[in-house]
């Protein structure tokens, strides 16, 4: 039985006043991968914004290697082994390829060498500045930038969102090796449901703040009528050539 | 006239310096953390303070009292971060205006209490109160040390900005700040120390300042609005904006006194109003 890493118990959470999330739990143990689908506005990024203590939570509770984390404050919780791609990627603009991905690494098997040999186009461009970054370069960088803080969990906001086909290919394949060849636990957000569901072993769908669905991927990908009411996708559209 | 031309230029150059010093923690901090700190020049003003009385009374030289400045500023100003500045960052302009204008009133206060509503007098030392001629051009030797503590400050700040971790942290927090929060970087942290760090300038300056333009208690409003213009005018968050506004205003100011006198000390309103009428960000400025 592997570690339990992250327990996310009842949690209702939103911003401020209003509520996005209501009662959703689910647990992520070491070495496993979690997709999060749904369609737009249903509370996905909200999800891991809520992990990372930058919403309001209202009730529940975060629990991070059967330590309670609920209250802890966002910048402690990356030092506890949380990381975070956020989905606007937020790059720092006015920092080199280099010093994005050196500014708050942590000593681990993630290093400069290491995410370079994961993304070679970084390793070209490593003295631009963010800003002069293409947008796959800078959703590389995002990647890269999450790694080198070297995170017991990898939480990646629509990593693939408005990128040339090119690219979510290359991410795709990086994000296989990551959960494929490294063992790394992440918890993938994505509005490519299909692809998505190709990458994790687990999944959970939220609808209006709630969890409608969870269970193990390769199933999900046999459920067309799930995946038809709850994503808007049909089994025609190309499913992936092969799971984790 | 080439010899008062120069004079002029060098003269006002040195007093840009000075704004320079006076200003470049504010600069820094108002871009940063977007906290309205009006008391900035209080902080100034207590470096100054602090070198009269370790010279006046315990007789210290006047070099050994730079660095005292520098860290009583640092100090206090950490200390007032931490307890009265820190509750406000997310306040309102108007909040952190009264707040800081409050503590501006209190310093002043304190400072006339103390010390009484006179000049305090400082006397340098002798090797800074020579002047090196070159042909027929005089120039003192305090206001070339003036610029060449400006020039170092410059280089140490730009140094700790773009080549050491620190610095590439405080530029990914002025970025973007939760970013950074959401990769591990205590932000509250690195801008607790910038500030320290921001109004130990600040002190330096007030130290420097004396006996160029006289300490009083009325050195923490007088002095403000200068320190507003050159922080406008080079633009928030830039210490190469606000090297190149306060050496600019600073020339305006002398010249504008040398060869208008008519209009006095208000040549430096009219070019931060062309400059800002021109690029309203500032000469630097980031947004």
């Amino acid at each position: 039985m592997p570690d339990l890493l992250l327990a996310v118990r009842n949690v209702r959470a939103g911003y401020g006043e209003a509520v996005v999330l209501d009662d959703v739990s689910f647990e992520v143990p070491s070495g496993e991968s979690l997709a999060v689908l749904g369609r737009n506005g249903v509370g996905k990024s909200t999800l891991v914004l809520t992990i990372m203590g930058f919403t309001t939570l209202i009730r529940g509770s975060l629990v991070w290697r059967g330590e309670e984390i609920t209250h802890l404050a966002p910048h402690r919780r990356p030092r506890r082994g949380l990381g975070w791609v956020a989905q606007e990627r937020e790059i720092f603009a006015s920092l080199s390829v280099e010093e994005n991905l050196t500014v708050a690494s942590r000593p681990g098997r993630w290093d400069l060498a290491a995410v370079f040999e994961l993304f070679p186009r970084l390793a070209e461009r490593r003295h631009a500045r963010g800003h002069h970054l293409s947008g796959g370069e800078q959703q590389m960088l995002a990647i890269a930038r999450a790694l080198m803080t070297n995170p017991d969990l990898l939480l990646l906001d629509e990593p693939l969102e408005g990128l040339a086909p090119i690219i979510v290919e290359e991410l795709t394949a990086a994000i296989r090796r990551m959960t494929g060849e490294q063992g790394s636990t992440l918890i993938l957000v994505e509005q490519h449901a299909d692809i998505a569901l190709g990458l994790t072993e687990h999944v959970i769908v939220l609808e209006r703040g709630k969890i409608v669905h969870r269970g193990r991927s390769r199933d999900t990908l046999r459920e067309p009528v799930l995946l038809d009411r709850y994503l808007g996708l049909t089994l025609s559209d190309s499913p992936p050539a092969s799971g984790p | 006239m080439i010899s008062s031309f120069v004079g002029v230029l060098f003269d006002g150059f040195a007093y840009g310096m000075l704004l320079f010093l006076l200003s470049v923690g504010l600069s820094v901090t108002l871009g940063m953390m977007n906290f309205v700190n009006l008391a900035h020049c209080s902080f100034a003003m207590l470096g100054g303070y602090v070198t009269v009385t370790l010279m006046d009374r315990l007789g210290w030289p006047f070099l050994a009292t730079l660095p005292v400045a520098f860290l009583a500023a640092a100090g206090a100003s950490a200390a007032l971060e931490r307890v009265l500045f820190r509750p406000l960052y997310r306040a309102s302009d108007l909040d952190q205006c009264l707040l800081t204008i409050g503590v501006v009133f209190v310093s002043v206060a304190g400072a006339a209490y103390l010390y009484g509503t006179v000049q305090q007098p400082v006397q340098l030392p002798g090797y800074l109160r020579r002047a090196v001629t070159l042909g027929s051009f005089r120039f003192p030797v305090y206001r070339l040390f003036l610029i060449g503590a400006a020039l170092a400050v410059t280089v140490v700040l730009v140094a700790a900005l773009e080549c050491t971790r620190f610095g590439a942290r405080v530029r990914a927090a002025v970025d973007n700040q939760r970013m950074a929060r959401g990769l591990g970087i205590d932000v509250d942290g690195v801008f607790a120390v910038t500030f320290a760090l921001g109004s130990g300038l600040a002190g330096l300056g007030g130290a420097l300042a004396i006996e160029m333009v006289g300490l009083d208690p009325s050195f923490a409003f007088a002095y403000l609005i200068y320190v507003i213009i050159v922080v406008s005018v080079g633009g928030l968050a830039s210490i190469g904006g606000s090297f190149a506004a306060a050496a600019l205003l600073g020339i305006s100011d002398m010249a504008g006194k040398y060869y208008v006198p008519q209009l006095g000390a208000f040549l430096i309103y009219l070019v931060m109003v062309g400059l800002l009428m021109w690029r309203p960000a500032g000469l630097f400025g980031r947004r």
